[in-house]
């Protein structure tokens, strides 16, 4: 009952009857001489698209180190940031972009890492809770001094959120901290506590 | 999820280039495809990313038109201020995309492409949902599906937020394939498939969506959703509307609703209703009313044909500065 990504047959076609120039199809559709141009010029440039498959090495810059894994290229950033990577802290929960324990920090934006190839990551730099102050200061720090995690499970992903959240806004109020962390689902219910360390985490930083 | 090649162009005559065969899939910010190649509803054997090919990122005034490049990430679309001010139905449809991880990856061009949400699809029992020659919709759990043209076999909604708004807003879609570029309306982007092996998407296989441009917009415009989750979920129904006015009384009319039917649905009705009347709360009132007239509902659903005729009477409102349901 699986079905492939091809799309069906009678488009093309009729995209190819375009294509030898009706004139009522070209009324409604405009074809520009340069694009045509410039894929001319990329065809005959067939070195410039690269095609990997296989194990394929990989070069990933995490929290500021550079490291060197193989991996194929269907492997998420977050099975390789944890089986061939060791950085565990992000959490595999749901797999499918719907619950954010897998949240990390690609150029600056939080990302679900579930989601993502780790191949296209490669000359991005990736920011995981490993890398956060668990000092005083930290957000770590405030959940544990809040009472934000119960199992545990939820509470990478929160932290990352909530970090990335005081980075750009370093006064939010109670509503933007809840939309803020609107990408991260806690089963065992500690919003309450997460809420009230994301509001202590950004006095202490402030202050800090 | 099955292995597959990868591809990473850098420009989009490449990548036009690097799709040119079958079984090949273009790959932008991953939130759907990924998803369904991980279920085996797609089962690419070449992905071609092109979500880091710069010159399809970014959204560019100009001349009072709007350009957005397809692998503009929703998150630029919510931080734009152009698009905040003269845009707002756009601009809300987007800002309530999911969520703000999906925002940081998802792009205007894969979420106007991404595939429905039918569970009946995406368990693998094909777009119309059939199993041994039965519709496993109509007799199922169809809560979240269509409410117009369900005559037809094709039951499952359009789940993106942002076609219904660029659709009121008559934006156009440029596709690049391998013998050209062409620009159609937004709306034609989408079809209703009318056998298990048609797609709802008219775009070839082979063609790549590079940008969408809105023209220049001289009325006003707004996008009101009812959702059941504030975020992790997409709007049971959506309404867009663009209206020209000369005072308060309107002189052109585009509503378009989201949610309701397996293409963005306009509501000629909805428009017809509301054109050459003042923009109050009956007339707006009477133009929900109107959009729902001809919906017919499956066994589970009858809920969404009152949820549409709010979002459109309240889209209106909305428009109006007359928004009563924020008001204490
Ligand atoms: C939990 C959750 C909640 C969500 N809530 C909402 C919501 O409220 N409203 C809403 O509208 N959406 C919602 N979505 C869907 C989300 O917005 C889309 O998945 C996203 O916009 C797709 O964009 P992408 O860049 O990730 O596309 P991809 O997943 O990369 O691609 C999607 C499809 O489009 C094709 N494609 C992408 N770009 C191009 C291009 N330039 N040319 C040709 N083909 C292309 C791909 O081949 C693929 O088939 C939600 C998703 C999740 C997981
Ligand atoms: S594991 Fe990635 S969002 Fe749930
Ligand atoms: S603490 Fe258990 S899921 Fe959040």
């Amino acid at each position: 009952m699986l079905e492939t990504e091809q799309k069906p047959p009678n488009n093309r076609a009729s995209r190819r009857d375009f294509l030898r120039g009706s004139g009522l199809a070209a009324a409604t559709t405009v074809l520009t001489g340069r694009a045509t141009a410039a894929i001319e010029e990329a065809r005959a440039q067939d070195s410039e698209v690269q095609v990997l498959s296989g194990e394929i090495p990989l070069k990933l810059n995490v929290n500021g180190e550079e490291k060197a894994t193989v991996a194929e290229p269907r492997s998420t950033l977050l099975d390789t940031l944890r089986n061939r990577l060791d950085v565990t802290g992000p959490k595999r929960v749901c797999d499918r972009a719907s619950c954010g324990a897998c949240t990390v920090i690609v150029e600056g934006e939080t990302v679900y890492s579930c989601t993502t190839l780790a191949v296209s990551c490669q000359g991005k730099a990736i920011e995981t809770i490993e890398s956060f102050d668990t000092g005083p200061n930290g957000v770590p720090y405030a959940f544990h001094q809040n009472d934000g995690l119960m199992c545990g499970y939820c509470t990478p992903g929160f932290v990352t959120s909530c970090k990335a959240l005081l980075d750009q806004n370093k006064n939010p109020t109670l509503e933007e901290i809840q939309r803020g962390l609107d990408g991260n689902i806690c089963r065992c219910g500690t919003y309450g506590g997460v809420f009230k360390a994301a509001l202590a985490a950004a006095k202490t930083m402030k202050g800090a | 999820m099955n292995a597959f090649e990868y591809a990473g162009p850098t420009s989009p005559e490449l990548a036009v280039k690097a799709i040119g065969r079958s079984g090949a899939a273009f790959l932008s910010g991953g939130t759907d495809l990924l998803n369904r190649m991980k279920d085996y509803v797609a089962t690419p054997s070449r992905v071609v990313y092109i979500n880091d090919i710069k010159p399809l990122a970014g959204v560019h005034a100009s001349g009072g038109a709007m350009s957005i490049g397809a692998a503009t990430k929703l998150a630029a679309i919510v931080h734009d201020k152009t698009i905040e001010a003269h845009l707002p139905a756009l601009h809300r449809a987007t800002a309530e995309v999911g969520t703000p991880q999906l925002r940081h990856m998802a792009t205007i061009g894969g979420n106007l492409l991404q595939r429905p949400r039918c569970w009946y699809y995406r368990n693998g029992f094909g777009l119309l949902g059939m199993k041994d020659g039965k519709s496993l919709v109509r007799t199922g759990d169809n809560r979240y599906h269509a409410i117009f043209l369900t005559d037809g076999d094709a039951l499952f909604v359009n789940p993106s937020s942002i076609a219904a708004p660029l659709i009121a807003l008559g934006a156009e879609a440029t596709l690049l394939g391998p013998k050209g570029e062409r620009t159609i309306a937004v709306e034609k982007l989408y079809q209703v498939p009318k056998s298990a092996a048609d797609s709802e998407l008219t775009i070839a296989a082979d063609e790549l969506l590079t940008k969408v441009t809105i023209p220049r917009i001289r009325g006003k415009n707004a996008t009101y959703e009812i959702r059941q989750k504030r975020a992790y979920d997409w709007p049971i129904v959506l309404a867009s509307a663009a209206l020209e006015l000369d005072g308060s009384k309107v002189t052109s009319a585009k509503i378009i609703l989201a949610g309701v039917a397996p293409i963005p649905w306009r509501s000629e009705e909805a428009e017809a209703a509301i054109v050459g009347k003042e923009l109050t709360t009956e007339s707006a009132e009477a133009a929900g009313a109107a959009a729902v007239s001809k919906a017919k509902p499956l066994s589970m659903n009858a809920y969404k044909v009152t949820l549409a005729k709010v979002a459109v009477k309240r889209a209106l409102l909305t428009i109006a500065g007359k928004k009563y349901w924020e008001e204490a």
